[in-house]
């Protein structure tokens, strides 16, 4: 058949399910690699120069969330409209990231449901919703982050602690993973990666007392590859009296060290999840990954040590699973300021000013880390982004009040780079907060952590863009919002970076200074992380509006791709 | 064949701790039902304001609570007993029968103020991060239109250490005042049913 491949891709864009083909739905060829019936691992690869389609939660394996295109740009950026808005049923917190896929868009919503749409259009092509089980635990709201594409399927991590494979084309189920047991307070919110015909994926669970990991299963099959615990057995370490940046904790290492003889290595509930997507490295085969907090979160008398590898850069062999390299931020962490947004690889200036590869994170202490891609060590931090006041505090029975608050700093919002530029950017949160400790035993599965950190109601709280040049660690510009920031941000080629509030706005500002160029009201929380994407040579922002219930902002319900006015 | 509910009431009062669980071998899902009627209502709407609706409450929710009244990690006069009698295929069958049904209606008991003190309170203790919109999820409960006096009490012994099988809610509900509390329980009878 003349028409073979290319007729069915058409036929999934928009028009098969209805019967009703015609010339206006049909989705015409957009990809720069690979055919149009799959997601090639040669398109994987070479995402980060792919201006078509958006194919990984963060952009690329890099995970710069920088969009090679450049057709909306800081001088046409005033004319971006509306193109479409898409009406999911769930009408709660969203921090999905689109994937767009030679024109076919897939998003989540809370409580996992997903939806395949029309890029150009915004109309749907198919709906999928997962059928959870009765039993869920998770921390902090219904969330899902999105998918992960490969071949002709999606992956998609439930809050059942599911791994379930989907049919592009159709949404249908191919094949569910049990990853971990729900009851003991395992969840999945994050999106997978996929690599190699390797679903990579961690786990949320810190705040009940579970022991992290990262997984490898087979994209085909759903078959485990590999496992590697962010807790090893021995999770001691060297008892570090001060952090990364080199402030001291105030711990008690004596007491810490009678409570070890004790009660023996607490690592079976220590926590340790991994929020957020690893930065994958082909060239070496490695993978960099953040690990979260340890359990209970305040209550440092019960997990005696350092807690390896909790608040910590973590690298691994991509085939393996195998331990490569860690930096700890916290050593024995008791205010949850752990380790989530996403890292970054990219080129970086070290000590000596010469380019190595480097690995950039942005930490809830509020500093972005900039590391060595070799060893994990660290070359520098960043000024900080957000007001600091009285590091490290020790949480008290009555409440001790310290900054940043418990939620960061940077939470799990992935930070964007211009790597012409050499900034990274990222959306800070600043919400004083006081820490109270209070010991509980492990309850099994319930919530646990080990005391509350707790908003303080009449000091002001607020938000930040932030600009970091990272070869300095100097602050390039900042730019101050109403609301504390959660989501995430897309830098363009265009100049230009895009970040949505909790009070609705949708924003784009000039990447090299912060002017603001452009604002639309989208009537919800635009707290996810915005995409972008050229059908047809025309080039879309794309941007979930659903609110956040982690912070309580607005709920909504929307999916809104933009471009330019004719 | 159950006591009747009187008589078990009055015959758990004086019962100084928890009995041992025992399996309840005649199970009767109707009886078991009929006793639990007895106070969380014939309807649905409990007979006292005290009492927390469980029609259409979580499934997961429900039989952890009484999981834990059996445990002694929850205690109350009357449930701890009672509780103690189910295994845990029981409790599930019991939380999946009341899971089911329909949640009742109650007014709305809102006063002026209730708005700003509530949404002061849910900032500070953050509890959207855990009850979302109120609605229940698993082992998260319902307290969207749940009975305010119930909702009062719950928080009350949680601020008071009353009640210790969600310890975290300890230590947040100690940032609450009386007021808030107050206005926390009525104005979660605003919030739409879903």
């Amino acid at each position: 058949m003349i028409r073979g491949m290319t007729t069915a891709a058409f036929c999934v864009a928009a028009s098969c399910l209805t019967g009703a083909a015609s010339a206006q739905e049909e989705t015409s060829s957009s990809t720069l690699y690979g055919d149009l019936q799959s997601v090639t691992q040669n398109m994987l690869t070479r995402a980060a120069g792919d201006g078509n389609n958006f194919l990984h939660t963060n952009g690329n394996y890099a995970q710069t969330r920088y969009y090679p295109a450049s057709q909306i740009n800081t001088g046409n950026v005033k004319n971006l409209r509306p193109a479409w808005i898409f009406q999911t049923e769930i009408v709660d917190t969203m921090e999905t990231s689109p994937i767009v896929v030679n024109g076919i868009m897939y998003v989540t919503t809370a409580f996992n449901h997903v939806y395949a749409l029309d890029a150009r259009t915004g109309k749907q092509i198919w709906h999928h919703k997962h059928a959870m089980g009765p039993v869920t635990t998770y921390c902090c709201g219904p969330n899902n982050r999105g998918v992960a594409v490969s071949g002709d399927k999606l992956f998609m991590g439930t809050l059942d602690a599911k791994l379930v494979a989907l049919d592009a084309k159709t949404g249908k189920q191919l094949w569910e993973t049990q990853i971990a047991e729900a009851e003991l307070g395992y969840s999945e919110t994050m999106a997978p990666s996929v690599v190699d015909n390797m679903v990579l994926i961690g786990t949320n669970g810190g705040e009940y007392g579970i022991r992290g990991f990262v997984k490898a299963f087979d994209t085909e099959t759903g078959e485990l590859i590999w496992t590697f615990h962010t807790i090893p057995e021995d999770s001691v370490g060297v008892w570090a009296t001060h952090d990364a940046t080199g402030r001291d904790m105030h711990r008690d290492i004596d007491a810490e060290k009678a409570a070890l003889a004790k009660m023996g290595d607490p690592y079976e509930t220590l926590g340790g999840g991994v929020w957020q997507n690893p930065a994958v490295d082909l060239e070496t085969r490695r993978i960099y990954f953040v690990v979260g907090n340890p359990s209970p979160d305040l209550d440092g008398s019960l997990r005696p040590g350092d807690n390896l590898y909790t608040d910590s850069l973590v690298a691994v062999d991509l085939d393996t699973g195998e331990y490569i390299c860690h930096l700890q931020y916290i050593a024995h962490d008791v205010w949850d300021l752990d380790a989530v947004s996403p890292p970054i690889i990219t080129t970086v200036a070290d000590a000596e000013g010469n380019d190595v590869k480097g690995i950039l994170h942005a930490g809830k202490t509020g500093h972005v880390y900039v590391h060595d891609a070799e060893d994990c060590s660290l070359i520098r931090f960043s000024e900080a982004m957000v007001p600091q006041e009285d590091m490290w505090t020790l949480p008290t029975a009555e409440g001790a009040r310290m900054l940043p608050g418990a939620n960061g700093g940077v939470e799990w919002s992935p930070m964007a780079i211009d790597p012409n530029l050499r900034l990274s950017y990222a959306i800070n949160l600043h919400q004083p907060m006081t820490y109270t400790v209070r010991s509980t035993p492990y309850p099994e599965g319930k919530l646990w952590l080990g005391g509350s950190f707790d908003v303080i109601p009449d000091e002001e709280q607020w938000g930040n863009v932030t600009a970091v040049d990272y070869d300095t660690g100097g602050i390039a510009w900042q730019v101050r919002t109403a609301e504390p920031m959660i989501g995430g941000i897309l830098a363009t080629a265009g100049g230009l970076v895009f970040t949505g509030e909790g009070n609705g706005l949708f924003k784009a500002y000039d990447s090299s200074n912060g002017g603001e160029l452009w604002r639309f009201q989208a009537g919800a929380g635009v707290n996810a992380p915005p995409s972008s994407y050229t059908v047809e040579g025309q080039q879309y922002i794309v941007v979930a509006a659903g609110g956040n219930a982690q912070l309580n902002f607005k709920r909504g319900n929307n999916i809104i791709a933009f471009t330019l006015a004719d | 064949m159950r006591l009747p509910f009187a008589t078990l009431a009055i015959s758990l009062a004086v019962l100084a701790s928890p009995p041992a669980a025992v399996a309840m071998e005649d199970f009767v899902l109707e009886d078991e039902v009929a006793l639990c009627s007895s106070c969380h209502g014939e309807d649905g709407i409990p007979i006292e304001p005290e009492y927390p609706i469980i029609w259409g409450q979580e499934y997961f929710y429900i039989y952890t609570q009484l999981r834990d009244y059996a445990a002694g990690r929850r205690e109350h006069d009357l449930m701890t007993g009672i509780a103690a009698e189910y295994t845990r295929d029981q409790a599930k069958e019991l939380a999946a029968y009341f899971a089911e049904k329909p949640w009742p209606a109650i007014p709305a008991q809102i006063e002026d103020g209730d708005y700003q003190l509530a949404e002061k309170g849910i900032t500070g203790g953050q509890c959207s991060a855990c009850h979302g919109k109120w609605q229940g999820d698993s082992r998260i409960p319902r307290i969207a239109g749940q009975q305010p006096a119930y909702l009062v009490q719950t928080m009350h012994d949680f601020k008071n250490d009353v009640r210790m099988n969600a310890p975290d809610l300890n230590s947040t509900m100690k940032q609450l005042d009386d007021p808030t509390i107050d206005a926390l329980a009525r104005y979660f009878t605003t919030i739409a049913v879903q």
